[in-house]
């Protein structure tokens, strides 16, 4: 039990990455219109994460430092504020649309608009980051949110693997969609999986839990088991889509028609867990945004940060969580649709990808920071792969988003 | 540079929105296609909804919530539509058949709607019959248009 609440942070920041209300959605969608035949993105988005997550990991053991305070000093202030601009809009906007998110998780309880909900869940948000430790935090809502695995009991229960693996392994584009709109959804999937907030909560929660030289097994743990486990629920997600939903010719586009496979398949219980997972899921991710805010501000600035230290020592860090906390609460307040917010975060995140990713490639290869433990030859081949990937995804995005209407 | 991308895409989004004018009979048929597969998509929502609900597979409010998304989003599809001028004589009748499916729809959306929340589940199959129908006109439409 020891080791599995080790990895609760792995868990934790996968959940948010793979399963926040915008990627269930979008997963779901992708299996409704596409079936399988974008699982093989989920697949390669995995890999970078696990490939990159690792590295920031690793950075945190051993400098004890996160990665953006890293970036600053060993990029340069112009390159950090880029990178903070950037990532600060991205978070802001999932922060948003995970208010709303675990909202509309509610209304689904309760049939309560989600509206009402959204001052009472940024108010929880703040309070659970002011008076909930850290590791707590991250075991409560990263262990919640494992109960996703209904979706792969759904598709355990529906058994058409045929189908699946028809277009799993030999994907295509369907009838009646195009080939941008299907490079538009694959980048979608594959930004959701590299969501630059990951690294960056990752890595300043592993500084947040005290990890050194001894942890670096746990890191590798971490990354390799709760990134896996984001992904066989974001291929559960897709694949329940595909059975239930795509026969019928339904596009899904609001978190409640994800719950019909868990109610077709399971029943109330399955719905009931469904909805407890949906909560869990966007209430991770908005803890995460949130705390990533903080971080990354604070971070540059090269402010007192974290939870780790007593709230009186880190007063900016809390006041900018606050601060985003409530900016966000009023966004989400303007009945500005979260699904489509967060939609766009991820694609918008495609095309900030290399500016995060590739500070963290060079900072692994630094033997100031890392010592001995240096990228190995191979890694690098791999990782650099990816940026180059990662280049060419962020090229693409923008165009891609005004040729297909954002998908549409 | 990041921030300049941000922000044209947040216009490319702004613009995206807004409903792009047809200028040919196949542009505003394309158009009457995605509205109607829009519409499918809310009735067989709808259907499947009712369908878990009358074997006590999902809850009152769960149900209640998918049924007033389906009927908003067979009506925003409807309405986004109706505001696009019909290029010409042609594009006119083709709205006219269209709007004859969606409208039912619609109204037979908005009465399983009512039904769930006056708590009215015993009647959520008869209710949700004409729906077969329709799904299957909104379907054949599509199709023979595609």
């Amino acid at each position: 039990m020891k080791k599995f609440l080790e990895i609760t942070l792995g868990i934790l920041t996968a959940i948010g990455g793979f399963v926040d209300i915008g990627d269930i959605v979008a997963n779901a969608e992708s299996g409704a219109r596409f079936h399988m035949s974008l699982a093989w993105v989920v697949i390669v988005g995995v890999v970078g994460i696990i490939v990159y997550a690792e590295m920031s990991g690793r950075v945190a053991a051993l400098s004890g430092r996160a990665v953006f305070d890293l970036v600053r000093e060993r990029l340069g202030p112009r390159v950090a504020l880029t990178n903070l601009l950037a990532s600060y809009f991205i978070n802001f906007l999932t922060l948003t649309a995970e208010i709303a998110g675990v909202s509309l998780a509610l209304q689904l309880a309760s049939s309560v608009n989600y509206l009402l909900w959204i001052p009472l869940v940024a108010f929880l948000v703040w309070f659970v980051i002011w008076r909930v430790k850290f590791e707590t935090m991250e075991r409560i809502f990263g262990i919640l949110g494992l109960v996703l695995i209904v979706f792969v009991v759904v598709v355990w229960r529906l058994g058409d693997w045929h189908t699946l693996s028809a277009t799993a392994l030999h994907p295509s584009i369907p009838k009646g969609e195009g080939i941008p709109t299907y490079f538009f959804f694959a980048i979608a999937l594959f930004g959701a999986a590299m969501t630059p907030y990951e690294v960056f909560f990752f890595s300043s929660g592993a500084v947040e839990e005290h990890w050194t030289r001894t942890d670096l097994m746990v890191n590798r743990a971490n990354v390799y088991i709760g990134f896996a486990l984001g992904g066989i629920l974001s291929l559960a997600l897709m694949a329940s889509a595909d059975l239930v939903l795509s026969p019928g010719g339904i596009s899904v586009s609001h978190l409640s028609q994800v719950t019909l496979p868990a109610a077709l398949t399971i029943g109330k219980l399955g719905v009931a867990v469904t909805i407890v997972g949906f909560f869990a899921a966007t209430f991770g991710a908005a803890l995460e945004t949130a705390l990533s805010a903080g971080y990354t501000v604070s971070q540059f600035f090269g402010w007192q940060w974290g939870t780790f230290v007593k709230r009186v020592e880190a007063p900016r860090f809390h006041a900018v969580v606050i601060l985003s906390v409530i900016m966000a609460a009023m966004v989400g307040l303007t009945t500005i649709d979260p699904i489509k917010v967060t939609e766009y975060s991820i694609v918008l995140s495609a095309a900030a990808l290399p500016l995060t990713y590739f500070p963290i490639l060079v900072i692994a290869n630094d033997p100031d920071y890392v010592g001995e433990k240096t990228n190995s030859k191979f890694l690098n081949v791999i990782a650099f792969s990816y940026l180059v990937l990662l280049v060419i995804v962020a090229l693409a995005t923008i165009p891609l988003m005004i040729a297909t209407k954002g998908g549409s | 540079m990041v921030g300049m991308r941000a922000a044209i895409a947040a216009l490319a989004l702004l613009l995206s929105a807004c409903v792009a004018p047809a200028r040919s009979f196949s542009a505003y048929e394309g158009k009457a296609v995605k509205t109607a597969e829009d519409v499918t998509s809310a009735v067989e929502t709808a259907r499947l909804a009712v369908r878990v609900a009358i074997r006590d597979r999902t809850f009152a409010p769960t149900l209640s919530v998918i049924l007033g998304e389906a009927e908003k989003d067979a009506g925003a599809a409807q309405g986004t539509f109706d505001s696009v001028q019909p290029p010409d004589d042609r594009s006119l009748e083709l709205r006219s058949k269209l709007d004859e499916l969606m409208q039912p729809a619609v109204s037979a959306l908005a009465d399983l709607r009512i039904a769930v929340r006056s708590g009215r589940l015993d009647e959520l199959q008869e209710t949700a019959e004409p729906l077969v129908k329709i799904g299957a006109a909104l379907s054949a439409f599509s199709e023979s248009h595609s």
